[in-house]
C-alpha cells in the first residue's frame, strides 16, 4: 500500500518536473500543427501554400443586458478572439454582436519589427465597452523563428506592441487588447529568435479549475476515507465475533 | 505445453497490439494533416478515438480497470490526476482561446480512446504476459512513440512523464476510470 503510494507520488513529482521544463506543460496535440497558411508566403513555402481563411461569429445579448462571452476563430484556426461577458457595448436593439476576423494583405510598414505571422484585422458590429479587453490568439509557423509579442495597429498605423500573455499550446501566442484593430505576431528586427516562443504569464481560468479540482479532492476525499475506514472496522468486528 | 505455447505467443501478441495502437494514433495525426480532411478535424478525431476504443472489444471491463467498485474514489482520483497534469500550466497561465467547441467534444473521444488503448488494453496484455513493471513501462513507451508525430521533440519528456504517471495510477489503484477522467479533464481544460 505505502510502496504504491510512494511510487505514485514519485511519478507525480517526475511529471511536474518534466512538464515544468516546457510550456504549457500538459499538451496532448489534439490538433497537430497544420502547415501555416500565409497571405504572402516566404519563398520556401510558396509552392505548397494555401490561403488563410477568415472567421465570423456572433455573441448574443443575455437577459441581464450584457453581451455574452465567447471565442471567434478563423476557419483554419490560425487566429482567435476571446472575450468576457460585457466586453462589447450592448446594441440598442439588443441584436447579437457580430465579430469578424480577416487576414489582410496590405498594412502599414512595421518599421523595425519583423512580422512572423499574417496580419489579422478584427472588427465588430458594436464597439468594445470601456475598460474591457479581448484576448487575441495567433498561431505561428513551426518552421520559422517564433514571435515574442503581438503588435497592433488601428487605421493607418503605426504599429504598437501590446505584449504577450503566452498561450495554452505550442506555436500559438496571445495578448490582451483594449481595442479592436489589426494584429500580428512579431519581434524586433534586431532580436535573435528561437523556434518556439510560447511562454505563459498572469492567470485566470485554468488556475481556478485546478484549485477547484484540489478542493473537490480534499472535500470529497475526507468522507470517502472515513467511510472506508468505518467499513473496514465493521468488517474486522464481524470477523472477531464468534 | 499449453502454458509454453501461450508464453511463446505473448511477444508476438503484445508487439502486434502495440504496433496497432501506435499505428492508429499515427494514422489519426497524418489524416489531420491531409489537405482533403482539413475541414473535418472533429470527425477525424472522433473516428480516431472510436477506433482506439474498439481495441477493447472482447475484454471484460474488470480486466481493463473499468469495474464499478469504489466508483466515487475512482472519479475523485481522476480529478486529482487532472489537477496534477494541469498544475505546471496553471501556475504559469496567462489565458488562451482554448479548443473550439467541436474540437472539445472530439478531444473527449480521443482522451477516452487513448486511455482505453494504452492504459487499458495494452497495459492488460503486457501485465498478463510480463508483469506490472513491464505494463507500466511498455505502455508508457508506446504512448510516447504514439505522440512523436504530433509533438515537438522538446515536449516528449513531459509526454513520457504523463504516461508514467497515468500508468502508475493504473497499476497502483487497479483502475482506469481515474486516468480517463484525469486525461479528459486536462485535454478539455487546455
Amino acid at each position: 500500500m505505502w510502496r504504491r503510494a510512494a511510487l505514485l507520488s514519485l511519478a507525480a513529482t517526475a511529471y511536474v518536473a518534466a512538464a515544468w521544463a516546457v510550456t504549457p506543460g500538459f499538451y496532448d496535440g489534439i490538433a497537430p500543427p497544420q502547415p501555416y497558411r500565409w497571405v504572402s508566403p516566404p519563398p520556401q513555402f510558396k509552392s505548397s501554400n494555401q490561403q488563410p481563411l477568415s472567421g465570423r461569429g456572433s455573441a448574443r445579448v443575455a437577459s441581464n443586458g450584457s453581451v455574452d462571452p465567447g471565442s471567434i476563430f478563423t476557419q483554419d484556426g490560425q487566429a482567435a478572439v476571446s472575450f468576457v461577458p460585457g466586453a462589447f457595448v450592448t446594441p440598442a436593439d439588443r441584436s447579437p454582436v457580430t465579430i469578424d476576423v480577416k487576414p489582410v494583405a496590405e498594412f502599414p510598414d512595421p518599421d523595425g519589427t519583423h512580422l512572423a505571422t499574417n496580419v489579422y484585422c478584427v472588427t465588430s458590429s458594436s464597439p468594445m465597452a470601456p475598460g474591457k479587453d479581448v484576448l487575441v490568439t495567433l498561431q505561428f509557423s513551426d518552421q520559422l523563428p517564433a514571435p515574442s509579442d503581438i503588435y497592433e495597429y488601428q487605421g493607418d498605423g503605426p504599429w504598437q506592441k501590446i505584449g504577450s500573455t503566452g498561450s495554452a499550446a505550442p506555436f500559438y501566442i496571445a495578448a490582451r487588447a483594449t481595442s479592436l484593430g489589426c494584429f500580428a505576431g512579431g519581434y524586433s528586427a534586431n532580436a535573435k529568435q528561437s523556434a518556439q516562443g510560447a511562454q505563459l504569464g498572469g492567470g485566470q481560468a485554468l488556475p481556478i479549475i485546478v484549485a477547484l479540482a484540489i478542493l473537490v479532492v480534499v472535500l470529497a476525499g475526507i468522507p470517502l476515507a472515513v467511510m472506508r475506514r468505518r467499513a473496514a472496522a465493521a468488517a474486522r468486528e464481524d470477523e472477531s465475533e464468534p | 505445453m499449453r502454458f509454453a505455447l501461450i508464453q511463446a505467443a505473448a511477444p508476438v501478441r503484445v508487439t502486434a497490439l502495440a504496433v496497432l495502437v501506435v499505428g492508429l494514433e499515427w494514422s489519426r495525426v497524418l489524416a489531420l494533416r491531409a489537405p482533403g480532411l482539413l475541414g473535418l478535424q472533429g470527425l477525424t478525431l472522433l473516428a480516431g478515438g472510436a477506433a482506439l476504443c474498439l481495441l477493447a472489444a472482447g475484454r471484460r471491463p474488470e480486466e481493463l480497470g473499468l469495474g464499478r467498485s469504489h466508483l466515487g474514489g475512482r472519479l475523485l482520483g481522476g480529478v486529482a490526476l487532472a489537477a496534477v497534469l494541469l498544475l505546471p500550466a496553471a501556475a504559469r497561465w496567462g489565458g488562451g482561446a482554448g479548443l473550439a467547441p467541436a474540437l472539445g467534444v472530439a478531444a473527449v473521444a480521443v482522451s477516452v480512446g487513448e486511455e482505453v488503448a494504452f492504459r487499458g488494453v495494452l497495459f492488460a496484455a503486457l501485465e498478463e504476459a510480463y508483469g506490472p513493471a513491464a505494463a507500466v513501462l511498455g505502455s508508457t513507451a508506446a504512448w510516447t512513440l504514439a505522440h512523436v508525430l504530433s509533438h515537438p521533440a522538446s515536449f516528449l519528456p513531459a509526454v513520457t512523464a504523463a504516461g508514467l504517471l497515468l500508468g502508475a495510477w493504473r497499476w497502483a489503484a487497479r483502475d482506469l476510470v481515474g486516468p480517463i477522467v484525469g486525461h479528459t479533464l486536462a485535454d478539455v481544460a487546455l
